[in-house]
């Protein structure tokens, strides 16, 4: 036993981020380093960056065939493969991270997240929460559902769809392409991620609007583990990994909330000249709507899509009363 | 000479793999430019279409790959292999492609048939609003176009051989031209 | 150890003279699947597939297009003719004419591959038919098509922008001056060259039928000004918003084809020979590609990375020091890496210590873009060199081509060694 005590498991994770991404390169590193230590050493996790396996968005089918055992990613990635993967990251209106976080751990989430994975020998678990995401960079204002009629703007996956339901139109423009097109006109808007990934970009010189969030309201990330890999591992240090997986995404979470406020406070000072807007009400209702209609389009395709959408939908409206009473009163209080 | 008549049906289909690859290429062209037309004239913007743009540019310069193996477009360096007599530069040919070209394709194009085959058993399609669905489509590009390659190799192996037993004379020899 | 012997083995097979892109392809493989098997090689799909999905890289089939359609139509002949007549007497004014060429076209890409086979397939048969050395004429051609790399809109920028947190738009902005003054650096040495010899660069011949002077200009700048204004409708329609930069390269292959019809060239036939072409040169040059990322992932799944690491996270000296040692790294590592991999994997290595020593982020950054400039140039791996192989007529050899680029290479790192001794000069401090 003291032998069989010894065995080193060996671990290979990839990252659908590039080399040095912020915050989103910690919490596979804070992971790697707890799950070393906390089993003294029992497992090493090597991590690959999309730089070395140049391959961000094949992180999915990489860790289902075992060329890694674990990934780190986001689960709305994988819509195009599995269309219920879509859920687990943020929904437009949706939770925000602390209310999701509940929903995860203690109204469901975690386990209609692995019926979604399971059959495609995947193990899905939390990785980080960047918190509310900006609306993005917009070069004209917003100030009626009309303004959003040929709204050229780039803005990938569902939020896209929603948009589109009101007559905008989502358009795609490679990375490397968006500040020119943004400047240029080209398109109107886009949407990145927020102060911490923004300013480096440098579209706060482009565009004069930005605009709040209301369609990645907590953008949670996965951690990705091979099943059979996970399975083959002594209990113990299933657990282990468990937890440092956890911590890790935990620590993500609070270090967003930290970086975005610095950051912010950061562009605030720097460029007095950014202004920060809100859609209208009615821009608001009008976009809600579109986004319900889109859902019941969803559940009504689809059993297990329906079961996902409806406990989100209860456990909201549940942990909502409370936020009202709690977080938005208190922050109320301040105006 | 059953090696000659194999080696002129190879660089048919070689040839052939061409011709698709080109009309490939003016598809794209007027899909780019439509897509640049309607968004800017018509404020009209398709994901598919823009979609569509990298499907046919993958699949021309795919395909193109061993058309241009059999036209002799791949690139050389020629400071020693110019100098050398037909015969020398068929048996680099030859050893070429028997242990650098061959297990390449060879490789990847069998990794390519799982890599195509998961994302058919997944039903893969766009992540992006209105985009394409089938996307095993493209992605069984990978190992076909590297098979392709595999056989226009063949084509080229035949070919060192035939001029090693003498049935190519040296102005036999086409030069990349442009 | 094995990244290293492995560039090596593939150094010396290339001189065998086998297709460039297979002794990548091949030798990554031998060498992957001895140090780590064949599986390594599931990974090629994903790598595959991602050249397949960087729609910014479109733009070298699109401009290849357009130079060969004003090729076919004569029209891209014309124009350097004519640019070359303009500047009269003066030796030297086809290869001049290309340099200018060359940085519009760079000033609409970033693409480097689109832009030297586009001048390859313009500008080289001209230059070769009026008895350009040919050594001069490739160094040209390259140095000039490598300009898309410095001059904005440029891919190193961007990602040196991310890599680094700098806004693109200053990077972009500061890239400017370098970028003219190395345009001017062209210009004048090809002066100074065809001053000291005459024979490498002979003025366009005057036809005495062309009559004044006057005259000879004004039927000059009727032939330049189609062409020049197909190239100008592609930078115009990325400043008017019409066009991504990507996109641009499409108007300027369906505007070739405008022009073909309004000189009565145009036939389907025509469009699709060129098609056919632009097929065989595009696939020389992502087979290239192709076999570098096999390459490269043999590389960097053997601890090629870690041993680079190693040598660059111990780099002495204060910031001159500094400064001087990563340039020379970066050039050395040119010839291995290509330039992502050095700007995603090299320079986070080199950051910490360069904000230590306080240097200014935007002088670090574009000392290192002008630097990975000159990488695409240096043999034996440059691809500017391969693609300009590639596209070259027979009787231009490789050796012409590497002894062609040697001038312009040195300029390069004169203007490097500029920008590092007065930043200043160039506002980047
Ligand atoms: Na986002
Ligand atoms: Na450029």
């Amino acid at each position: 036993p003291a032998q069989a005590a010894e065995k080193v498991y060996k671990l290979k994770l990839a990252e659908t981020w590039p080399t040095n991404f912020g915050v989103f390169s910690e919490p596979a590193r804070r992971m790697a380093d707890l799950a070393n230590k906390m089993s003294n050493g029992r497992i090493e996790i090597r991590i690959d960056t999309a730089n070395k396996h140049k391959s961000a968005f094949g992180v999915f089918d990489m860790v289902r065939a075992g060329q890694y055992d674990m990934g780190h990613s986001a689960s709305y990635y994988w819509k195009g493969k599995v269309p219920n993967t879509l859920y687990f990251t943020t929904m437009p209106f949706g939770m925000t991270a602390t209310e999701q976080y509940g929903w995860f751990y203690y109204g469901g989430g975690m386990e209609l997240m692995q019926k979604v994975y399971e059959p495609f020998n995947l193990l899905s678990f939390p990785g980080g929460n960047t918190g509310v995401q900006m609306g993005g960079w917009f070069q004209k204002e917003i100030n009626s559902v009309d303004d959003l009629q040929g709204l050229k703007m780039r803005i990938p996956g569902f939020a896209g769809e929603v948009l589109a339901k009101l007559g905008a139109n989502p358009t795609n423009i490679p990375p490397g392409e968006l500040y020119t097109s943004l400047e240029r006109n080209t398109i109107d808007a886009l949407e990145w991620v927020g102060p911490s990934m923004d300013l480096r970009m440098g579209f706060h010189k482009i565009a004069p609007y930005y605009y709040t969030g209301w369609h990645e309201p907590g953008t949670e990330l996965q951690f990705l583990v091979n099943k059979r890999t996970f399975e083959k591992l002594p209990g113990d240090l299933q657990e282990i990994l468990k937890a440092a997986m956890r911590v890790a995404a935990y620590d993500m979470t609070i270090k967003s909330h930290h970086e975005s406020g610095e950051n912010w406070a950061a562009m605030k000072a720097e460029f007095p000249n950014v202004q920060v807007k809100s859609f209208p009400d009615e821009v608001i209702r009008a976009l809600r709507q579109a986004n319900d209609e889109l859902l019941a389009e969803h559940a009504a395709q689809d059993e297990l899509a329906k079961e996902i959408l409806d406990s989100q939908d209860s456990y909201l409206k549940t942990v909502r009363q409370w936020t009202d009473i709690a977080d938005r009163a208190y922050l109320n209080s301040f105006e | 000479m059953f090696l000659l008549r194999l080696e002129q049906t190879i660089n048919a289909f070689s040839d052939w793999l061409g011709k698709i690859s080109a009309v490939l290429f003016v598809l794209m062209l007027f899909n780019v430019f439509y897509d640049v037309i309607t968004r800017y004239l018509f404020n009209n913007v398709s994901i598919g279409m823009q979609e569509l743009e990298w499907h046919l540019f993958a699949a021309m310069f795919m395909l193109g790959v061993p058309f241009t193996l059999k036209a002799g477009g791949h690139v050389r360096v020629d400071l020693i292999y110019e100098g050398l007599s037909v015969k020398k530069k068929a048996l680099i040919d030859l050893f070429g492609t028997l242990t650098l070209l061959f297990p390449f394709c060879l490789l990847v194009a069998w990794y390519g048939v799982d890599f195509a085959r998961e994302s058919f058993e997944l039903g893969e399609s766009s992540g992006d609003p209105g985009g394409l669905p089938y996307r095993w489509i493209i992605k069984a590009v990978i190992p076909f176009a590297f098979f392709c390659t595999f056989i226009s190799g063949v084509g080229m192996m035949l070919r060192s051989i035939n001029t090693l037993n003498g049935h190519h004379r040296s102005d036999d020899y086409i030069p990349t031209q442009h | 150890m094995i990244g290293i012997t492995m560039f090596f083995v593939a150094l010396v097979m290339l001189l065998i003279g086998f297709p460039v892109a297979f002794i990548f392809g091949g030798v990554a493989l031998w060498f992957g699947v001895y140090a780590e098997g064949p599986d390594m090689f599931a990974f090629m799909p994903f790598r595959i597939q991602s050249i397949m999905e960087n729609t910014v890289l479109m733009a070298v089939p699109l401009f290849v297009f357009m130079g060969i359609v004003l090729q076919k139509t004569r029209l891209a002949e014309q124009l350097l003719e004519s640019m070359g007549k303009l500047f009269g007497g003066v030796r030297g004014g086809l290869a001049i004419s290309t340099v200018l060429v060359g940085a519009l076209l760079a000033a609409s890409t970033g693409v480097v591959g689109a832009s030297v086979v586009a001048m390859g397939l313009i500008s080289l048969p001209v230059m070769l038919k009026y008895n350009y050395d040919k050594k001069l004429a490739c160094g040209t051609i390259c140095a000039s098509g490598t300009l898309g790399q410095i001059i904005p809109p440029s891919i190193i920028l961007i990602i040196l922008g991310d890599v680094m947190g700098i806004p693109v738009g200053d990077l972009f902005q500061a890239a400017i001056l370098p970028g003219a003054i190395l345009i001017g650096a062209y210009v004048i040495y090809i002066l100074i060259y065809t001053l000291v010899k005459p024979e490498a660069a002979p003025a366009l011949p005057m036809d005495p039928n062309d009559g004044t002077r006057k005259q000879q200009i004004f039927k000059a700048l009727k032939a330049i000004i189609p062409p020049l204004a197909l190239i100008l409708v592609v930078l115009g329609s990325i400043f008017a918003g019409i066009a991504t930069p990507t996109e641009s390269s499409a108007l300027g292959g369906v505007g070739a084809l405008f022009l073909a019809l309004i000189y009565g060239q145009f036939s389907w036939r025509m469009v699709f020979d060129s098609a056919a072409e632009t097929v065989k040169v595009t696939a020389m040059v992502f087979a290239i590609l192709l076999g570098a990322t096999a390459f490269s992932m043999a590389f960097s799944y053997t601890g090629g990375e870690e041993v680079v690491e190693h040598y660059l996270s111990n780099l002495p000296g204060g910031a001159m020091g500094f400064l001087l040692l990563s340039m020379l790294a970066i050039l050395i590592l040119g010839f291995f890496i290509d330039f992502v991999e050095i700007s995603f994997i090299i320079v986070p290595i080199l950051l910490p210590a360069a904000e230590i020593l306080g240097i200014a982020p935007l002088w670090f950054a574009i000392l290192i873009a002008m630097n990975l400039q000159t990488s695409f140039l240096t043999p034996p791996f440059g691809f500017s060199l391969f693609y300009l192989k590639g596209v070259a007529p027979p009787q231009v050899r490789t050796l012409d081509i590497y002894k062609g680029v040697v001038p312009f290479i040195i300029l390069q790192v004169m203007i490097v060694i500029s920008i590092l001794l007065f930043p200043e000069l160039y506002g980047l401090v």
